[in-house]
């Protein structure tokens, strides 16, 4: 809702028709000898041979499923095989346009689209190029393989064995594997070769491949980017989002500096490998209504998203059409959409029986074999003998049972070893580093200099404490906030990392649904901080392909109850890819969710526990200003996906706990340290979140009241944590309650709580106590002194659970009947 | 329904009761109020009565068993009911079962529990905890540190859980018990060591030898089980003579005053509403006023480093009882009127004598009279009860001279006898204490009206 653009009445209600443009079905016509001036004879034998190598490398990996056997040698694969025999057509026709500046990514069935994008991207390289990627990947390790093991006539010849072996050890979960085995058959990628990550999740690949395209578009980057997926993806809502996200007015109308929109549309385009079935479902007939994949692109925007459908049998059709389609992304005219029509004639997978199609079909599509068919072309058209193709076959055959042998081999091609590296893959979990630009070559773009930002001078006149001198608060107006606390080490990246950028629903104009990004409109330029649509699978999936490509993204889902709605893009892509990619890869992503209250059971919930079970993921929940700045300032300076849970209960609040207010300049909270807020002999309370105010209120009745002297410990992360401090503080006061908004039933104070008794279990005068909110819906705000946990809770617990208080009578119950009855009900 | 019958808890700091005698057994009917059985804690005596009418179903524990306050002793119902519900949990102490198989294997020599003895010397958990409730670990690993005598907690912690904070208090009391004696320790003992820490020699000795009945000539002697609370006091006294440097001093007043008193008193004592004031309560109020000004008399010997002094006077009367001696207590002594601490003194006195006393009241005196002038005993040397520093005896009246003008005059003298520790205390400062005593009782129509 830019204020640049008047919404006029008069033309909302203006009478009129949409007109639609034809959308091309299968135009493709040329003749041979047309092609003939396009391409020579070692172009049309290449895009045999790529087709060729990946159907046998499939049958390959059929032959291992089904029979244990291939080409006389035996081996057993316990992984997924999820094969495309029908679709070599397709990948080699589409791989055939591209080279290593344009990205593409896949879907679980992406073999042959790695093998071929691979195969044509040593072909566009040159020796030297190609040999220096092999060289550098993974310190040469999966090159010494091939070097050593294998005779190769040229480079070129090397790097084909490489591509092959490195994929195939992956698949085979090999630590000489492209991702040292770690990814696997449905993740396998090699990003030198601009192949980025395939992803076993249907359809996640399209909002991760539209980040890529942000990335390129928001810094300029040459090359397009190629989301794949299958005809059943488009079902999924994170696929339909990435579309229209794609689509955006703004990126053409509003991007850019200073009113020039130069870099025109997303350089994206959305290829739908339409092989008829998701899994066993028809797509056309079935589970889809729009008839042809290509309808859909007349749904998003007035091009029609330069929709095509083509017959994905005939490479030469492929090729045609990515080719006039890359064009018009790279003149500024996407996003695109092409509905390639294929079929696969092998099963889902090998465990397919293809109960729902019949055996005729199969053979019928069998008949029409693009391998078979564009062989016949060529020897019909002279091109080549039927010999040569022979040769050609023996030749593949040949390599691919020795790539097989070198594959299968223990020695050569051992497993990682957990016994004698057990942290192997504990150390890639995270990246942990510090990078202050994801790209020092380059200034950051930015509106005006830093000094001049509105916001930057706001802050400056502001009190950095709650209270004044005297001990007076401080007005609001003056008072610098937790907001506050946010907005000063983001805008510093702003000027700091060209690379970063900041998005979500409602953050430029309004500034944020919580203010954070106020004023922030004037200092930084639309590519780098915008409004997206309300599609949070498509704003952390692109997050998740920006950080993929070397980016720094920001992103906000305004309530933390709307993690539900990027469940597979937080839990699954942001918190996996570092360690799926053998830590080839980094994710500077920071995700601020806030915490609500108020406003009822869908937005008032700390889901803190749902984001720390995902291994892979750092989790911090800081409740004042000063923690709020120094933890995002480490949540920016770092290289992994930070989960960072604000509260609305205290945004505004000023800084009551550093007497010298929140420091100034760059300044940093490492992750996983809690804070002691206030020190104490007698309990100790660990809150987590913006309970710690309400804790502080428990722990001051204690003091006045009955002379129980409370430490409260502020955890401000979950994950990392830091127990040491907690430990310390156990070990004084021998009791403990962990206090926190989220529904008490498996919640982060659960972990917390099993964690201290097991490492103070002799220091402990009672049991670690858990004062959490009820397991029920938040209800309205009038009833929510029921449902969180008030400063009475606590003192309650303590004296139902560890320390009876001579005197005090509690109002709720803690004791083990309740639990025990409220468990039986499930509640 | 059957009805359980659980071992009582006499009192806040009572743990468990030894079981004395079974007044009943398995199969017998009762009826309601009908003594079921006798046990007693350290300190006092006392029977169960029968809740109601029925038949006893079954008994877990056996007498001279200590069974833990709120334990199932037996069962009450009617024949055929159901009891496994009630059967105690651990079978550490469940010989009921195996009652009636044990006897014919083993018949008089070895004490039954010599079976159990070796399982419970092979556990290897500290046996402090033994006979103990819940107790956080904070609150046990304290204790390991300390040797604080964890069978003597008041637990404050929920359901009954011994928490840190006790376990100090335990500290403050002074109640510890010492890593030798602490293996084999499982009931509530008196300490007779240093601050009346619990040391080897205070256990019961382990299953002595049995003795030889059939050497001795038939009836020449009889053989009797020492009751507990004998055993107490046993230990008690041996271990104040042996920690101590006791030393009595011996004086007496003239007694007519109070003679005089007391003579109007039995008169109109009932017009006027009062109690029947003795000597005995003239003597206790007179020490009570006397002993503010003897700081060091109203204290406790915590330890070589710490001596607790008193804000109140509360005082032990020695009492004679069918169990053996007591000592009751009148707390806050020095704050009631002598008619307030006569009254106080027969209540406790009364509660004594016949067993009722609420153990509680069995404690926490600052000071001790013990009064044998009416059997006619003239003087003795009384022994201090630790970790008091002193006890005050009273002998009975005799005729004395004095030298009244020139002659000799008879007169009603009462002797008093003060041992004090003189560790505590000075031989000075306990003659004083005595003079002082012997003026206002000499004066007792003064100290009335002060």
């Amino acid at each position: 809702m830019p204020k640049c653009q008047y919404v006029d009445p008069g033309k909302a209600f203006e009478a009129g028709y949409i007109h639609f443009e034809d959308i091309p079905v299968c135009q493709y016509n040329k003749t041979l000898a047309e092609e003939k001036k396009i391409y020579t004879k070692d172009d049309f034998l290449r895009i045999y041979r790529d087709m060729a190598i990946i159907r046998e490398f499939e049958t390959m990996l059929n032959e291992v499923k089904v029979k244990s056997n291939y080409n006389g040698v035996e081996y057993n694969n316990p992984g997924p095989a999820h094969l495309s025999i029908g679709q070599e057509a397709s990948a080699v026709g589409e791989a055939y346009c591209l080279d290593i500046n344009d990205f593409s990514f896949g879907s679980h069935r992406s073999h042959g689209e790695i093998l071929a994008k691979g195969l044509s991207s040593i072909y566009k390289l040159t020796d030297e190029e190609v040999y220096d990627i092999m060289k550098e990947f993974l310190g040469g390790s999966v090159l010494a393989v091939v070097e050593k093991q294998m005779k190769s006539e040229n480079i070129k010849d090397l790097a084909i064995n490489f591509l092959l072996y490195g994929a195939l050890a992956e698949i085979f979960a090999r630590k000489t594997g492209f991702n040292r085995g770690l990814g696997g058959s449905m993740h396998a990628f090699f990003i030198p070769f601009g192949l980025m990550p395939n992803n076993a999740i249907v359809g996640a690949s399209a909002p991760i491949a539209l980040g890529a395209a942000l990335y390129k578009r928001s810094n300029h980057k040459p090359g397009i980017v190629i989301s794949n997926c299958g005809d059943g993806a488009t079902g999924r809502g994170p696929v339909l989002e990435a579309l229209n996200f794609a689509s955006m007015d703004q990126i053409t109308k509003l991007w850019g500096m200073e009113g020039k929109f130069e870099d025109g549309g997303m350089p994206i385009l959305f290829n739908v490998f339409n092989n008829h079935y998701g899994m066993g479902g028809q797509t056309r007939g079935e589970t889809m209504g729009y008839d042809m994949v290509a309808r859909l692109g007349a749904g998003f925007n007035p091009q029609q998203m330069h929709a095509e459908r083509v017959n994905g049998y005939d490479p030469l059709a492929v090729i045609d059409a990515v080719t006039r389609k890359k064009a018009l992304l790279l003149e500024g005219k996407g996003p695109a959409l092409l509905d390639v029509v294929t079929y696969r004639v092998s099963g889902h997978s090998p465990s397919d029986s293809s109960t729902y199609r019949t055996a005729e079909e199969i053979e019928a599509w069998k008949n029409a074999d693009p391998i078979v068919a564009f062989r016949k072309k060529l020897v019909k058209g002279k091109i080549a003998t039927e010999e040569e193709f022979a040769v050609m076959h023996e030749q593949i055959t040949a390599r691919m049972t020795e790539i097989m042998k070198l594959a299968i081999n223990d020695e050569i091609s051992p497993r990682m070893d957990l016994n004698k590296e057990p942290d192997a893959i504990a150390s890639i979990m995270f990246s942990n580093q510090q990078v202050k630009s994801m790209d020092p070559s380059r200034e950051a773009e930015m509106l005006c200099p830093k000094e001049e930002c509105p916001r930057v001078k706001e802050i400056k006149g502001k009190v950095r404490t709650a209270t004044d001198a005297s001990g007076k608060p401080v007005s609001k107006m003056k008072m610098y906030n937790v907001t506050d606390g946010l907005f000063e080490p983001i805008i510093d990246k702003f000027y700091e990392d060209p690379t970063l950028i900041a998005y979500g629903e409602d953050n430029r104009d309004w500034g944020g649904a919580f203010g954070v990004y106020k004023k922030m409109t004037e200092a930084v330029p639309y590519h780098r901080f915008f409004n997206s649509p309300i599609s949070e699978s498509a704003i952390v999936g692109s997050a998740v392909g920006y950080a993929m490509c070397g980016g720094r993204a920001i992103v906000e889902l305004m309530y933390a109850d709307f993690i539900g709605c990027a469940g597979d893009e937080i839990f699954n892509q942001m918190a996996k890819w570092q360690a799926m990619s053998a830590g080839i890869l980094k994710m500077p992503i920071v995700l601020r969710v806030s915490v609500g209250s108020k406003y009822g059971a869908q937005h008032s919930q700390d889901w803190t526990a749902l984001c720390a079970h995902i291994p892979g993921l750092k989790v911090v929940f800081p409740s004042t200003p000063t923690d709020a700045k120094g933890l995002m300032t480490s949540a920016l300076e770092g290289t992994d996906p930070v989960v960072f849970f604000e509260s609305q209960r205290v945004y505004g609040f000023g800084e009551q706990f550093r007497k010298d207010g929140v420091p100034e300049g760059h300044f940093e909270i490492p992750f996983g340290e809690p804070d002691v807020k206030r020190e104490g002999k007698d309990v100790t309370i660990l809150t987590i979140g913006a309970v710690l105010y309400r804790a502080m209120d428990a722990a001051k009745e204690l003091e006045e009241k009955y002379g129980i002297s409370a430490e409260v410990i502020d955890s401000r992360s979950v994950v990392p944590f830091n127990y040491e401090k907690v430990i310390e503080s156990v070990k004084k006061t021998g009791k403990i309650l962990i206090v926190g908004d989220a529904c008490e039933r498996n919640s982060v104070m659960r972990d917390m709580a099993s964690n201290i008794t097991e490492m103070c279990f002799d220091y402990l005068d009672g049991p670690a106590v858990v004062v959490g909110s009820r397991n029920w819906i938040t209800p309205a705000f009038e009833l929510e002194k029921s449902f969180f946990p008030q400063p009475s809770w606590i003192i309650d617990a303590l004296h139902e659970k560890i320390m009876p208080i001579p005197g005090y009578v509690p109002t709720t119950n803690f004791t083990d009947i309740e639990k025990v009855d409220r468990a039986k009900k499930g509640l | 329904m059957a009805t359980v019958v659980i071992m009582p808890r006499q009192g806040q700091s009572v743990e468990s009761c030894i079981i004395t005698a079974f007044n009943k057994k398995v199969g017998d009917t009762v009826e309601k109020g009908e003594v079921l059985f006798s046990y007693e804690t350290d300190k006092s005596s006392f029977d169960e009565p029968a809740p109601e009418a029925g038949k006893i179903l079954a008994i877990f524990r056996e007498e001279g068993d200590d069974v833990p306050c709120l334990e199932n002793v037996l069962v009450i119902g009617q024949e055929g009911e159901d009891i496994s519900a009630f059967k105690p949990a651990a079978d550490a102490a469940a010989p009921a079962a195996e009652a009636p198989a044990a006897p014919a294997a083993a018949p008089a020599a070895a004490p039954a529990p010599a079976a159990e003895a070796p399982a419970a010397a092979a556990a290897p958990a500290p046996a402090t905890t033994e006979g103990v409730g819940s107790i956080s670990p904070r609150a046990r690993l304290l204790a390991e540190k300390t040797h604080a005598d964890l069978l003597k907690a008041v637990p404050t912690g929920p359901n009954g859980r011994i928490i840190e904070r006790d376990v100090q208090k335990l500290l403050d009391q002074g109640f510890t018990v010492s890593p030798a004696a602490r293996d084999g320790y499982t009931a509530a003992t008196e300490g007779t060591g240093m601050n009346g820490k619990v040391v080897l020699g205070d256990l019961n000795a382990p299953a002595a030898a049995p003795v030889a009945a059939a050497a001795a000539p038939e009836a020449a002697y009889e053989d009797v089980k020492i009751p507990n609370i004998r055993k107490i006091i046993a230990k008690q006294m041996c271990a104040s003579l042996t920690t101590m440097a006791q030393l009595t001093l011996n004086t007496s007043f003239d007694a007519s005053k109070i003679i005089a008193l007391r003579g109007s008193l039995k008169a109109g004592a009932e017009k006027m509403g009062l109690a029947n004031i003795t000597y005995n309560d003239m003597i206790l109020f007179a020490v009570s006023r006397v002993l503010g000004n003897y700081k060091v008399l109203n204290a406790h010997y915590l330890n070589d480093d710490t001596m607790r002094y008193f804000k109140t006077v509360n005082l032990g009367v020695a009492v004679d009882t069918e169990r053996g001696l007591m000592v009751p207590t009148v707390f806050g002594a020095d704050k009631m009127s002598l008619n307030e601490l006569a009254k106080s003194a027969k209540s406790v006195i009364g509660d004594a004598q016949s067993g009722k006393i609420n153990p509680d009241l069995l404690k926490g005196a600052t000071f001790t009279v013990s009064n044998l002038g009416a059997m006619g005993i003239e003087s003795f040397t009384p022994i201090i009860n630790p970790p008091q520093t002193a006890i005050l005896g009273v002998g009975g009246i005799t005729k004395r001279i004095k030298e009244v003008g020139g002659a000799d005059v008879t007169y009603s003298a009462m002797s008093l006898s003060l041992t004090i520790d003189h560790r505590a205390i000075d031989g000075a400062d306990g003659a004083r204490f005595l003079k002082e005593l012997g003026f206002a009782l000499e004066n007792f129509d003064l100290l009335l009206t002060k």
